[in-house]
């Protein structure tokens, strides 16, 4: 009823009365406009659109139609490279600049074919491989049109394959950039990432196949030194070792970059690199290899036998974690010292290594953006991925917890602790919160967050006289995420959030809540705990205050915690949850614990056997009923918060703490925290 | 019922009118070019025809290389591969021979002397060892030392040299190792040299000052940034540099300002550090600080650079871009900078603040190379406690130590098992093995035998599997790591303990929540006694604890194989001769690993009543109050470790419902509140 009455109320008054006849006119008139416009947007856009619909945001060409270059024979040569360069002698920071993104600006130069002063041109244009690099960076977030703007520099002369390249008249070409100004922050791509690339749909189904081998060589060219000692590997340990080699007796027609053979036998490559678990890596004419790629890709471990060869992205990817790197002088004890990496090491070192290639050298895109991305971290290192992100796989990476308070210590108790007392309007109740926790000792600064923007807070002499320092903060809406915001006047690590109906709690009983803090800094430390549960019935979280023996929360109506908590709730916290509690004002408390399980992995702690906040004032209102949509309205939140975080962060306990000597048959006396108080 | 029908016309033709604009701003969206400049290059082009690209390489060309024969790298360019020879150090693992000085030595030598012997790889026969450690001849002396006897071409030695000006060597280095001090980026051979901290002259020996940090705290509150001055002072700035020239030199007044004199350490946030600096010094004391150190383009290699992820506790910074890295640095998230601080002070702590721990870092490193696939992962030396104390031979996987389950996401395995340390007794502790063996956590029962008499043939019949192990005498063997231990929790007890099973589960689900801490029911406290001028001890019940009982405590059982391949073997002989020591030095070794105080739980007093009169003195069993003599460990254990790590606490984990006045029907551990 009431809805339909505000409709119609509002109704009429937005829309204006007109008579009918006027309706239809201006109804008339404002489709004509309408048709016009439609019209005159076909007329005018329509064949354009049709045919730029489908290159409007990148141009298409033929690669035929690329501009030719002539270099005459006796243009500038570059100079050699110089190997003392180091990142702060040869790179040109400055054309960085400031950036608040902190990304690298790269840009690419326009691709042009090279002739010499004969016509013949110099390499082939462009490599399939090279062009997916280009068109990889040139989607990227670093990729820049302007060249004036941009910090590094990719020429678009294909140096993928220095067997194919002409490499004076490649060095004339790459001297007559725009800005070589020698081949400052320029990035040169040289590489054999992979073998060819016709074999690779055959090898993604079956990953799981039984690995037959211990250890498989697989390269076909090696220097027969190497050879040898294979061979006396084999020979010394049998079926588990296997060496292969180029097939000597193929029939016609099958391509010898896919088989290999040993003696007699003919294999399957790369498939057969699936049925090892180290894949052997020697010294070729290059020191990269083709094989680390086929290897990685088939899951194999590669034991690289290889000094002085530098693995890819080494700068940040941790080879110890997904290969075994061998010095070759120790060639002839690999098998010794494989056999001595337990097998939970060799399960981790595979996912390990098919991580690495899934997530850097899976395709020449990923290849391209991990380059950039290195550079990116040397240029910006305070922004800089850390060494998990680049490592860790995301399965690990989601089970993780780190604690952003990791580094165990116990603050020193002089600091003392700051009280945060959040209160509306009960400013008699309040004095009396303000004169009981000015008892304990360790306070050290009693901060009020006045939340009624109605009404002022009490003139300063009524306030009641303390030991410490009492602020005042007004906020500029009343909102139950004020009492955990990082106030600037909270100069201490503690923080106790305390409501102004808790008078209950005894000196003691705060006393020794600091004290505990102390002993777990990166914990939420409480007095009544709560416990959330699962209800099977109904599939969903439900929240419980009854006398269970296990808590995963506790209440903030006073709670002690460390104030860096008051920063992630205000400005780290995920999803809604913030707007949702301060609309539906209730629920501070279990997203607060929520966020601080969450980012710890760790539970929170109880202290002292107090159940319940209840003032005596208060009993009356607290009726059953009342309780009962308190406790779904709680268990919403529960259910809420867990959706949000898309997992239950909190850690269920059985214990709380006491003092040492608490209910012992002990002096009271001598006790140091005689007065713990009830329930 | 008119204005209804007035109101639903109105509707619709606002919405179809809605839908007919909707409709056509895609439209001119579309028609509209999106470039102005038609024709202009832009982006890189996606070629029409790029099916007729070809691949960089041919199938096959990859494979048909020619061999190259190997090269062996002598000399300078140095590997590890190469130049040292790993078959010297099969068996045994890495041994460590130190050249003996001659004649009278400085006091910084004669520290790294006596770390290298205090540590657990060092041989005193030149023969079986396979690194040989040479001590770079002292710089100010000026004395030409002889090549040293086994020297061999300078295979297998690392000559050690803790100041970073090229030392006027009388030898050619050959293929020896160089661990040198803030070395030049330009001479280090990353994987074979080691890069050490330059350490200050009075760098303490053992233990060595903690960290400045107390607390988790972002910023101390005193200056966003303090400048490295020549002397190794700092000079503290304020928030704005703007009149600061970034060579680490001003001029210029800037307001206040105050300048430490000598070593006194910075109180800022982030501490600026030239990179071409003398004094290289400043970097330990930022570390020290907890103030993150920003280096700009160092010239010199950072310490351990080879398993240190500098990254996590320092920034590198180009030094060219002085606005950019001011301005990152004032920006940067609280969060980076709260782990950046915490780091700075973890690794202060794990390796670097006493000249044992850099050599033992050292060696350490070397043990790695050696280790190859089974050296410390990353995660060991780059998270607390440090590589020192988490020995990679434990296991390869960082799950199975006490200390990484967060990282991991793992947890601890869900049994334990008790281990019984028989004493001098010739009885079987029956009613102890019903009390554990009630446990639904137990897994089995050890009981390490070591009476004189043979052990009695009839064990009782228990739920679990019950194994005698045989034949030790010595105390310190109950932390033997034996391989029966199969659970990563281990129940201590001595066969006087007294337990109940309740006791016993509830402790074990208290430790799961603290799987590196001890959890454990008697405690001791120590206290500083003035009148002796010493440590002492004591079991008396008091409002604080620090160490609990072995007798009866959970803890994980990698502290055994710390016990016993990491502790020096002073320390363990001195437990053995003093038996209540056993325990001080176990609660030492946790303490200085986890530096938190152990964990106490409810232990009903009715045990204390009912257990027979203590045996022996000094003698295994619940042992009340310390011997006089054994007093006297305490403060031997403190001289050995180099400091106090005993940290006490002053709270007692009870169960939730612990002594509540409500039913006991309601309680899971009812039987703890017996009177």
């Amino acid at each position: 009823m009431c809805a339909s009455v505000k409709y119609n109320i509002r109704g009429p008054a937005l829309i204006p009365r007109m008579k009918t006849k006027h309706r239809i006119y201006y109804i008339t008139l404002f489709s004509i406009v309408l048709l016009g416009l439609i019209a005159t947007g076909m007329f005018q856009f329509w064949p354009h659109s049709i045919e730029s619909s489908s290159d409007w945001s990148v141009q298409k060409r033929s690669i035929r139609d690329v501009p030719v270059v002539r270099l005459p024979a006796d243009s500038p040569v570059p100079e050699r490279g110089d190997l003392s360069c180091r990142m702060h002698t040869c790179f040109d920071v400055y054309r960085c600049g400031f950036n608040p993104k902190n990304k690298i600006k790269v840009y690419i130069y326009s691709l042009k074919k090279y002739v010499d002063d004969a016509g013949v041109p110099v390499s082939s244009t462009i490599s399939q491989e090279y062009n997916e690099l280009l068109t990889a960076v040139a989607d990227s977030d670093y990729y820049t049109e302007d060249i004036a703007r941009a910090c590094l520099f990719i020429p678009s002369i294909d140096l993928l394959n220095q067997n194919a390249l002409r490499v004076k008249e490649t060095a004339q070409a790459l001297a007559q950039l725009s800005r070589w100004d020698r081949g400052t922050n320029h990035l040169l791509f040289n590489m054999l990432p992979g073998g060819p690339p016709d074999y690779n749909t055959a090898l993604d189904v079956p990953r799981d196949r039984p690995r037959r081998y211990f250890l498989l060589s697989s390269q076909m060219a090696l220097h027969p030194e190497y050879r040898e000692e294979l061979a006396a590997l084999q020979a010394r340990h049998g079926e588990a070792v296997l060496v292969l080699d180029k097939c000597t007796n193929l029939s016609e027609g099958i391509p010898a970059a896919r088989k290999r053979c040993h003696k007699h036998q003919v294999f399957d490559y790369p498939q057969v690199l699936q049925e090892a678990t180290f894949c052997v890596v020697l010294r070729g004419a290059r020191l990269g290899q083709a094989v680390l790629s086929d290897v990685l890709r088939a899951g194999c471990i590669p034991v690289i036998i290889a000094d002085s060869y530098i693995l890819p992205f080494s700068e940040v990817l941790d080879w110890k974690r997904a290969s075994v790197a061998v010095p070759e002088e120790k060639m002839s004890d690999v098998h010794s010292i494989l056999q001595s990496i337990p097998q939970r090491q060799i399960e981790e070192m595979q996912r390990q290594a098919r991580w690495f290639w899934e997530a850097y050298f899976q395709s020449i895109k990923a290849i391209a953006l991990a380059t950039l991305q290195i550079i990116n971290d040397r240029i910006y290192p305070y922004a800089a991925i850390s060494y998990e992100d680049w490592n860790d796989p995301p399965s690990v990476k989601w089970g993780s917890v780190s604690n952003p308070l990791f580094l165990p210590l116990i603050p020193p108790q002089s600091q003392g602790f700051t009280a945060i007392v959040l209160t509306y309007d009960r400013v008699e109740s309040l004095f009396r919160v303000i004169t009981e926790v000015s008892k304990v000792p360790s306070l050290s600064k009693l901060l009020v967050v006045w939340n009624n923007q109605n009404k002022n807070p009490p003139e300063d002499s009524l306030w009641p006289k303390i030991r410490v320092p009492l602020k005042v903060v007004r906020t500029a809406e009343n909102k139950l995420s004020n009492r955990f915001f990082p106030y600037d006047e909270i100069e201490t690590e503690a923080v106790l959030a305390i409501d102004d109906d808790i008078i209950m709690l005894t000196s003691d009983e705060l006393q020794f809540g600091y004290e505990v803090w102390r002993e777990f800094p990166d914990r939420l430390v409480g007095y009544p705990g709560r416990l959330h549960l699962w209800d099977h019935e109904m599939s969903k979280w439900k929240y419980e205050s009854e006398w269970t023996n296990e808590v995963s929360m506790v209440l903030t109506g006073a709670a002690f915690y460390h104030k860096y908590f008051n920063y992630l709730y205000t400005y780290k916290m995920p999803g809604d949850i913030k707007n949702w509690v301060d609309a539906h004002m209730n629920c501070e408390d279990i997203a607060m614990n929520f966020l601080v399980a969450n980012v710890t992995g760790k539970a929170v702690i109880k202290v002292t056997p107090r159940k319940k906040f209840k003032c005596p004032e208060c009993t009356a209102i607290d009726g059953l009923s009342l309780d009962q949509t308190h406790m779904v309205e709680r268990s919403e939140c529960i259910n809420k918060f867990a959706s949000v975080f898309g997992t239950m962060p909190l850690k269920v306990v059985e214990h709380r703490a006491d003092p040492v000597l608490y209910k012992d048959d002990f002096p009271e006396k001598l006790k140091s925290f005689p007065n713990i108080g009830s329930l | 019922m008119q204005s209804w029908r007035r109101k639903s016309l109105w509707l619709a033709l606002l919405a179809s009118w809605l839908l007919i604009l909707l409709g056509l701003f895609p439209l001119l969206r579309l028609a509209v070019p999106t470039s102005p400049r038609a024709g202009a290059p832009q982006g890189w082009p996606r070629w029409l025809d790029t099916e007729l690209l070809q691949s960089f390489a041919k199938p096959g060309e990859l494979l048909e290389d020619g061999p190259r024969p190997p090269q062996a790298l002598r000399g300078g360019s140095c590997n590890w591969g190469a130049c040292f020879d790993t078959s010297k150090c099969r068996g045994g693992g890495l041994k460590v021979f130190v050249y003996p000085a001659a004649g009278p030595v400085s006091e910084t030598r004669r520290r790294i002397l006596a770390s290298v012997e205090g540590s657990r790889y060092h041989t005193l026969s030149a023969a079986e060892a396979c690194l040989l450690l040479l001590l770079s001849p002292d710089t100010s002396t000026g004395e030409r030392d002889p090549v040293p006897p086994q020297w061999d071409g300078g295979r297998n030695h690392l000559v050690l040299s803790l100041h970073p000006a090229p030392c006027p060597r009388t030898f050619q280095l050959g293929q020896a190792m160089v661990a040198e001090a803030s070395p030049t980026v330009d001479t280090f051979r990353p994987g074979f040299d080691v890069a050490l901290p330059l350490l200050p002259e009075a760098h303490p020996l053992r233990g060595g000052a903690p960290g400045q940090l107390r607390q988790h705290s972002p910023r101390p509150g005193v200056a966003l940034l303090a400048l490295a001055e020549d002397g190794g002072r700092w000079h503290v700035a304020g928030t704005d540099f703007s009149a600061c020239p970034w060579d680490g030199r001003c001029e210029q007044d800037r307001g206040p300002k105050q300048t430490h004199p000598g070593a006194t350490l910075p109180n800022a946030t982030f501490c600026l550090i030239p990179g071409r600096g003398p004094d290289v010094l400043h970097f330990l004391q930022a570390l020290q600080a907890g103030c993150i150190p920003v280096l700009l383009s160092p010239r010199w290699e950072l310490p351990f650079s080879e398993v240190i992820d500098w990254t996590k506790a320092a920034i590198v910074a180009d030094e060219r871009l002085p606005l950019q890295v001011l301005t990152a640095l004032q920006e940067m998230p609280l969060t980076r900078v709260l782990a950046l601080r915490q780091q700075t002070q973890f690794l202060w702590d794990a390796y670097f603040s006493s000249v044992e721990k850099v050599i033992h870092t050292t060696l350490e490193i070397i043990q790695d190379r050696i280790f190859g696939p089974s050296a410390h992962p990353s995660l060991l030396w780059n998270s607390p406690p440090g590589a020192i104390l988490a020995l990679p031979t434990f296991s390869p996987s960082p799950s199975d130590f006490p200390f990484y389950h967060l990282q991991q996401g793992s947890r601890p395995l869900g049994r334990f098992s008790a281990l019984i340390w028989g004493g001098a007794l010739g009885q079987p502790p029956l009613k102890l093995i019903q009390a554990v063996a009630g446990s639904e956590h137990c897994a089995q029962i050890l009981v390490l035998w070591s009476s004189e008499k043979p052990p009695p043939t009839r064990w009782p019949k228990t739920a679990v599997p019950l194994t005698v192990i045989d034949g030790h005498r010595k105390v310190s063997d109950r932390f033997f790591p034996y391989s029966a231990i199969s659970t990563d929790a281990i129940l201590s007890l001595d066969a006087h303990s007294s337990l109940s099973t309740s006791e016993v589960d509830f402790a074990f689900v208290v430790w799961q929540s603290f799987p590196e801490r001890m959890v454990g029911f008697l405690t001791w406290s120590h206290f500083w006694d003035e009148a002796r001028g010493g440590w002492g001890y004591t079991a008396k019940r008091t409002n604080e604890f620090s160490m609990v009982l072995t007798s009866a405590a959970f803890y994980h059982r990698y502290y055994h194989t710390l016990f016993t391949h990491a502790l020096p073997k002073a320390l363990r002989t001195l437990a053995d001769e003093a038996p209540t020591c056993v325990d001080v030095l176990m609660n030492f070794l946790v303490a200085s690993v986890t530096k938190l105080p152990p964990i106490k739980v409810p232990y009903g007093m009715w045990h204390q009543e009912a257990r027979p009169p203590p045996l022996e003195p000094g003698g295994p069993g619940l042992r009340q109050e310390p011997q006089p003599a054994a007093q006297n460990c305490i403060n031997q254990m403190a001289a050995g470790f180099g400091h106090m790590p005993l940290v006490s606490s002053r709270l007692r984990l009870d169960p939730v419902l612990f002594k509540d006045p409500v039913s006991v029907l309601r309680k899971k551990y009812r039987s703890l509140e017996k009177p």
